[in-house]
Order: C-alpha cells, then structure tokens, then sequence
C-alpha cells in the first residue's frame, strides 16, 4: 500500500488537534510510568523511606515558615541596632559602622594614612610661608616653585621637597592653591581682577593664563598647555598688566639660550625647572635684557625664525642692558618680574614676527 | 484500517525516526521537575505505599494509582508548550 500519497494536510484542524492531544498523552504516560517504576524499585530496594527514618533531626532541620525569619529561623538585621562603645573615643557607634570609624579613629588603615596625607599637604602648602632661597637651590629635584624668586610676597607655595607627589601636577597645584585666597574656582581658573600686579606676573610666568571667553578666568595650566597658543599667551600679557608684564618664556628664545653663561643658567635652572626634563637647554631666558647681553656674541648657534627675534630682541635687549645694569643684576631683576624658563631644543612652531612687540614692550 | 488511523501510524513512526520523540520525551521530563510535579507526585507515592502494605506493593498498583492523578498534576504551561511543539512539526511534515 502505498502511503506517499497519504497527506497531513488533508486532515481539519479539529482532527489535527486530536492528533496533537493524543501524542501529547502518550508522552505523558511514560513519563508518569517512568516515576512508578523508580519508586517501585526504591521501595523493594528499601532505600525509598531512608530519609524518613530519624524523626528528631528532621524536626531541628524543618522548614521555617515565620514572618521576620529565614526558612532555618535566622534573624537577618539581627545587628542593625545593636550599638558598640569604641574603646578609643569611648563613644557608642553603630554595630555596621563600627569597622570603619574603628579605622579611622585609630589611625591605622589605608584610608586614613591617605586622608592624613593629604591634610599634611594642604596645610603645608598654605600655611608654610616662603622658605630662605638657600633651601630652594638645595631642593635640586624639586617641582619648580616659580615663587622663589618673589620677594615681598607671602604665602608662597614651598613645594614640600619630602611630598610623595612631587610631579608636573604638583607644580601646578601649588600654583593653584597659592591664590586660593583669591576667587579662585579649582577647576576653570583664576579670575585677573583679584590678583594684585605682582601676584599677576608671577601667575603668568608659570602659567598659560590665557584669559577663556566664557568664563573669563586664566587657564591655569602650564606655559605649554596646549588648549591655548602663544599668540592668546602673549595678547594676555600685554593686555593685563602692562608694560612690565612677564614676557613670554617661549621658545623663541631658544637661540639666546646657547649662548647663555652656563653659571647663570645654573643657577637659574636649579631654581626654576622645567619639567626636569633632560633635554633643557640651560641657558634660556625670555628675559631679553639677561638673555641678549650675554648671547650676543653666540648668536650663531641655531638659525631658523628666532634669528628674527633675535636680531630685535637684541637691539632691544641692549638698550634695556645697559639700563638694567650687568647681566647678571639684569637677569636677576628682570628675572623677578619675568620669570624665563629653560626652554626645549627642539623646534618650536613659534611665529617670530610676534616677538618682537613683546620685546619692544618691555623696553 | 482507516485512514486515520494509519495516519496516526505514520506520524508516530516518523516522530520516531526523527528523534522528535525523544526530544519531547525529555523536554516533557525537564519541565515537569522543574515545576515540583515530580516531588509532588513522589509524596502522593509515599502516601499510597504506606498505606498498601509496603512490601508487597506491585507497579501496577502504583501505576493505578499514579497515572490519573499524575495526569491532572501536570501545569498549563507545559502542557502548552509540549502542543505547541507537536503542532510545529506535525505542520513541518505535513507531506509524508
């Protein structure tokens, strides 16, 4: 007989369903066979009643069904209120806080040694009034503290030389915390109106000040910082303070840098470092009266656009020689308003013709 | 003989074949341990065993016992699902 021919879609629906039920039953059925025959083997076997045998432990393992408590009748906030003394500060604290003000409250633990930490650093830094300058020459490796050059400002920002956080950061940071006296807003910056002029060329010799639209406060960031360009760096320092504003410590004067007396760059690199980045040249100064008295004679060491600087920075630098003085009274002075910094070899992509109304301010 | 009957046949053999069969078969046993039908089936056991005579009870005793009420245990859902599934391949294999 040929079944081929035979075609489940002949069938109704009704008579499908049927179909369905009747298999479906079927499965049902072995199943429930399945169970009677696993239970009648148990039982002759003898192993279906062994978990019934012992009635006292089943009681003591029932299943607990009470409001308030777990199924095996375990409280679970049994400790929320409960109250412990502290044996330090003898005062009662709660049971789930007790760990951590024990913590505290005994001085031990990560936690609190970093908050110390930092409370000595904050207090430090605004309390600690300016050191001698012997100390900040000593402190060869330490951050850059540009107000060691300042005099008559207090307050100023010593870099702990024994802080555990002596990096880039923290230069900036005493930066920062040294106005915070003034409207100071830790995030955006430092707001002109408040600083005095002195404050106000200190600020700019070692940061990028540039004043932001929308906020109208100084970027506190580094000379460097790259939100910012030279150009917004030099129009701040000629539109704030005036004419004796701090130049621009940038590479433009490069070329001065060679030829800078060594002594002179020594001492001035062991005050105000850079980044304690090795490839410092140690001769630089923005200050153009220092930088071009003493370089004049070593012009030729690298000749790209600087060389347009140079030639009027050192018509400029002359005529503010000799009225400074000798170099080195110069630098020194000069150096008090125009902090310079020992700028990179490497080639910056300054525009020279812009430095030369910076040096022309300055005389 | 009648066609339906050998219909039924045919569909069950194939199921076989195709190993469709075991599938709901374990399908089936899954579920039903997992929605407890199988413990409260086994304490309904308990219950009958004690009362017969624990030694001489006999699988077709429990079987009497077990297969109407095992049958009406089972939950909605699975009996769903398992005719969903039965219908799906019956339209599969429509052709046979």
């Amino acid at each position: 007989m040929k079944m081929e021919a035979m075609s489940l879609s002949g069938l109704d629906n009704t008579k499908l369903e049927a179909l369905a039920h009747d298999i479906y039953s079927d499965l049902v059925e072995d199943a429930c066979l399945g169970l009677c025959f696993e239970v009648h083997r148990a039982v002759k076997q003898g192993y279906f009643f062994l978990d019934e045998t012992d009635q006292d432990s089943m009681k003591d393992f029932e299943i607990v069904d009470q409001p308030g408590v777990d199924i095996f009748g375990q409280v679970y906030n049994q400790w929320k209120n409960k109250e412990c003394v502290c044996p330090n500060c003898s005062r009662s604290i709660a049971a789930s806080r007790f760990a951590p003000h024990l913590e505290k409250c005994l001085g031990m633990g990560r936690n609190s040694s970093r908050i110390a930490n930092r409370r000595i650093a904050s207090s430090n830094n605004m309390s600690k009034s300016e050191s001698d300058q012997e100390d900040n020459d000593d402190i060869n490796d330490n951050d850059w503290s540009y107000g060691s050059e300042k005099k008559g400002e207090d307050n100023q920002t010593c870099p702990n030389p024994n802080s555990p956080r002596r990096s880039k950061s923290l230069k900036h940071k005493n930066g920062e915390l040294n106005f915070c006296r003034l409207a100071y807003n830790y995030n955006s910056g430092i707001s002109y109106e408040t600083l005095g002029p002195e404050e106000l060329r200190s600020l700019l010799t070692t940061q990028c000040g540039v004043i932001s639209e929308h906020t109208k406060k100084m970027c506190t960031r580094s000379l460097r910082c790259p939100q910012h360009t030279d150009e917004q760096r030099r129009t701040v320092r000629v539109f704030l303070p005036g004419p004796s504003a701090s130049t621009l410590p940038d590479v433009d004067a490069v070329v001065e840098s060679d030829g800078y007396d060594v002594s002179d760059g020594q001492a001035l690199m062991n005050r105000l470092q850079w980044d304690g980045s090795s490839d410092i040249s140690p001769s630089d100064s923005a200050s153009s009266k220092a930088s071009t008295n003493n370089s004049d004679s070593k012009k030729p060491k690298k000749k790209k656009k600087p060389s347009l600087g140079l030639s009027s920075s050192g018509t400029g630098g002359t005529g503010g020689g000799t009225g400074g003085g000798p170099g080195t009274a110069g630098s020194g002075s000069s150096s008090q308003g125009v902090l310079s910094l020992p700028s990179r070899k490497k080639k910056p992509k300054l525009p020279a013709p812009p430095t030369p109304s910076i040096y022309d301010d300055m005389n | 003989m009648s066609k339906e009957s050998q219909l039924r046949a045919l569909v069950n053999q194939k199921l076989i074949e195709m190993g469709e069969r075991e599938r709901l078969k374990e399908l089936l046993r899954a579920r039903l341990i997992e929605c407890g039908w199988k413990d409260q089936l086994k304490a309904h056991c308990k219950d009958v065993i004690r009362e017969k005579d624990s030694e001489h009870v006999t699988v077709e005793d429990l079987v009497a016992e077990i297969t109407p009420k095992g049958r009406a245990l089972v939950p909605d859902s699975v009996k769903k699902e398992l005719l969903q599934r039965i219908r799906a391949f019956l339209a599969q294999h429509a052709t046979l």
